[in-house]
């Protein structure tokens, strides 16, 4: 069968996968393991294509991850950093002008309740977020008060800010509700009157005022600043922890005059940073700490976003190299092998023909050497037989005549032998001319007709009417019909058949059959009738040579021979040959 | 000048011997020379005088082909048998384009140089 590149591809796709093994075959493979090879190379080729693309993906998203870190760190800081400015500078300027009204006023015009609501209303409009205003003395007592509630009278003594605020120039209070019931931040600073007494202004401050100030600086719900003093309680309400006072159970952050980040220690799962500072005023250092929490995962979501389609894209990639790298090896190892088989089938082919030619080389040297001998043994028998034949003595001596014949006969024999022998070498050359077959089969039968006749042999020829002249070797074609024709007639019994078909196809090419009605092959000699020397017709003088030679020649001729046999049924040859031989071999 | 029927060439000293002896029984001359150089000598002594010559290609002093071209040069008309167990294809071809009459295997039937001889005879008649 000629098989089209395309219809091999096609049926030897992943051929090296699925291939029968054959040992003999395979000596002749330059590669052993070809599934082997095949995973090497999907590997080295997807480590090799994939691997810089992996690692630039993650650098990509370390720096991704370092750069939205870094941003988030810097917006944290700024935010804080404003929020603390702002928040001192509030406290400051009220404590300052306190201070200012203490150094400028007189201490009776102070403890005057009508001077002191003016100075009150005074600082209400300058500054704004004052409650009221109190003078109180060394021993707790308020001396003079302003503002909207009734506290006239009451003696501060035991109130733990009082104590604070008496042994220091200047204080601040956190937030605290105190008799009044609201959430307010007393302000004080203490002087000494003109008798010498120490005394306290205090003022109080509206919360509100703080908060507002503080809030300006929430951009966004994803941030949530707030206050908290140095036990974790809330300060202003916060949108993480809750109301004000609420306990935070914050770890309170290490103590630090500037502002502070801190990073989760859980790097990659984190969701918010922190920022925070603590508030110092240049006179007195406040129990406030601010705090600033940002969203992670909100602020620096475009990022975040832009890594994570960076990510699929690369992975689609990889998906799409996967399969290119898979279906170019799987192809390229499937090329290699076929190839290696192609090669390992010509090596296969040429070891055996060399045999062939290795055996026929021998043969014939023997052949030649055998030769001289047997002309002597020759000659001498048929002196022998000369020497009773021409003189009288012993001349009907029969036993001594059919000895000597059976030397001469089995002479005669090996000269056969040695002559195929050197016929066997001599298929290597050819003479092309013009053959028309049909005689050359005529011709052939013509010898066999006695022994046709003898043996009640029916021969049929069926030769096609459009066989052309074929250019081949004349000598070559005759020996191998011959040969042939010999065989099946050495093969057919007594009232066998005999057919011989020629027909002109396929195109180019004519097909001889010749079957027989004969003994047939056993399955186990089929494959080795074309070897030299193999015979099974022992006791009917075969020298095993006879398919041998022409194997050879059909081979010799550019053709093709195929055996078909059933044991007891007969034997189909069948010799293919082209119409006009390939010019290289006709050298 | 003595005339002879059959010249042989051939170094197997026995071979020859034999075949010279069998042919005497049929009454054919024969005279055997066991190397090239004395087989030319022979026909140069005695030029027209074998009716055919058997000659062996593997000689001991020199090849059978250079003994056929030196005796073609003597007598270009004396029928040349090249009578051989070891003849190539090559061989065969270089001793019919030398005139060579016939390319013969051994061995060789006695009836098949009979033959042979008969025919020379009645070509030279």
């Amino acid at each position: 069968m000629i098989r089209t590149p395309q219809m091999l591809q096609k049926q030897e796709w992943l051929a090296f996968l699925f291939h029968r093994h054959n040992a003999h075959l395979a000596s002749f493979h330059t590669f052993s393991n070809y599934c082997r090879i095949w995973i090497i190379s999907i590997v080295i080729l997807a480590v090799t294509s994939l691997s810089p693309l992996v690692m630039a993906t993650f650098i990509n998203q370390r720096l991704i991850q370092q750069a939205v870190d870094s941003e988030l760190i810097l917006q944290t800081e700024r935010v804080t950093s404003n929020a603390k400015r702002s928040m001192r500078f509030f406290l400051e300027e009220r404590l300052n002008a306190l201070r200012f009204i203490v150094n400028e006023l007189p201490y009776y015009s102070l403890i005057d309740n009508v001077h002191l609501a003016e100075i009150l209303s005074n600082l209400k409009l300058g500054f704004g977020g004052f409650t009221d205003l109190s003078i109180i003395d060394a021993d707790g007592s308020q001396v003079a008060y302003a503002g909207p509630f009734n506290l006239e009278g009451k003696n501060y003594k035991t109130q733990p800010w009082f104590t604070k605020s008496i042994e220091s120039d200047n204080f601040i209070s956190e937030v605290f509700t105190g008799y009044r019931d609201v959430p307010h931040i007393i302000i004080a600073v203490r002087s000494i009157n003109a008798l010498g007494r120490l005394f306290i202004l205090r003022a109080t401050l509206d919360t509100q005022r703080l908060m507002d100030t503080l809030l300006s600086y929430k951009t966004n719900v994803h941030t949530d600043i707030f206050l908290m003093n140095d036990t974790g309680v809330l300060q202003t309400p916060s949108s993480t922890y809750g109301k004000i006072f609420t306990p935070t159970r914050l770890d309170i952050p290490k103590f630090s005059t500037t502002t502070n980040v801190i990073l989760p220690e859980n790097e990659n799962e984190y969701t918010f940073i922190t920022g925070y500072s603590y508030i110092i005023t240049e006179a007195v250092t406040t129990p406030f700490i601010l705090l600033v929490n940002k969203e992670k995962s909100v602020v620096m979501g475009t990022w975040l976003n832009l890594g994570r389609t960076f990510n699929w894209i690369i992975s689609i990639s990889c998906l799409v190299m996967m399969i290119i790298i898979t279906l170019v090896s799987t192809f390229m190892v499937n090329k290699l092998y076929l190839a290696d088989k192609t090669k390992a089938e010509t090596m296969m082919k040429m070891e055996q023909s060399q045999q062939l030619a290795c055996i026929g080389q021998l043969s014939a040297g023997i052949a030649h050497e055998i030769n001289n001998p047997l002309a002597l043994i020759n000659e001498t028998a048929g002196y022998l037989k000369d020497l009773y034949h021409f003189t009288d003595e012993q001349q009907n001596d029969e036993e001594v005549m059919e000895n000597l014949d059976a030397i001469l006969e089995a002479v005669s024999r090996c000269g056969t032998i040695t002559s195929q022998l050197l016929g066997f070498v001599r298929q290597f050359d050819v003479q092309i001319s013009n053959v028309d077959v049909e005689k050359l089969i005529t011709g052939i039968l013509r010898f066999h007709k006695k022994e046709t006749e003898y043996k009640g042999i029916h021969v049929t020829t069926d030769i096609a009417p459009d066989i052309p002249a074929i250019e081949t070797d004349r000598g070559k074609l005759q020996q191998i019909l011959l040969n042939l024709i010999n065989n099946a007639f050495q093969a057919i019994e007594a009232n066998g058949c005999l057919d011989i078909t020629v027909s002109h196809h396929p195109p180019g090419q004519i097909t001889m059959e010749i079957k027989d009605t004969g003994c047939g092959i056993p399955e186990e000699n089929l494959k080795r009738i074309h070897e030299p020397f193999f015979s099974t017709k022992k006791e009917k003088m075969g020298t095993g040579l006879g398919l041998s030679i022409t194997y050879g020649l059909v081979k010799k001729l550019q053709g093709n021979i195929r055996v078909e046999s059933s044991e007891g049924v007969g034997t189909i040859f069948t010799v293919t040959l082209p119409v006009k031989m390939k010019k290289e071999d006709k050298v | 000048m003595k005339h002879i029927d059959i010249l042989i060439i051939d170094d197997e000293i026995k071979f020859a011997d034999m075949l010279s002896r069998r042919l005497s029984l049929r009454g054919i001359t024969c005279q055997a020379c066991y190397d090239g150089q004395s087989g030319i000598q022979w026909v140069k002594e005695n030029p027209g005088a074998a009716t055919l010559i058997l000659l062996d290609l593997k000689l001991p002093d020199m090849y059978g082909t250079q003994v056929l071209a030196h005796i073609k040069e003597i007598d270009t008309s004396v029928p040349v048998f090249i009578i051989t167990g070891h003849g190539t294809r090559e061989d065969e071809k270089v001793c019919r384009d030398l005139g060579a009459a016939e390319f013969i295997h051994k061995p060789v039937s006695i009836e098949k140089i009979t033959t042979v001889l008969t025919h020379a005879r009645g070509e030279m008649q």
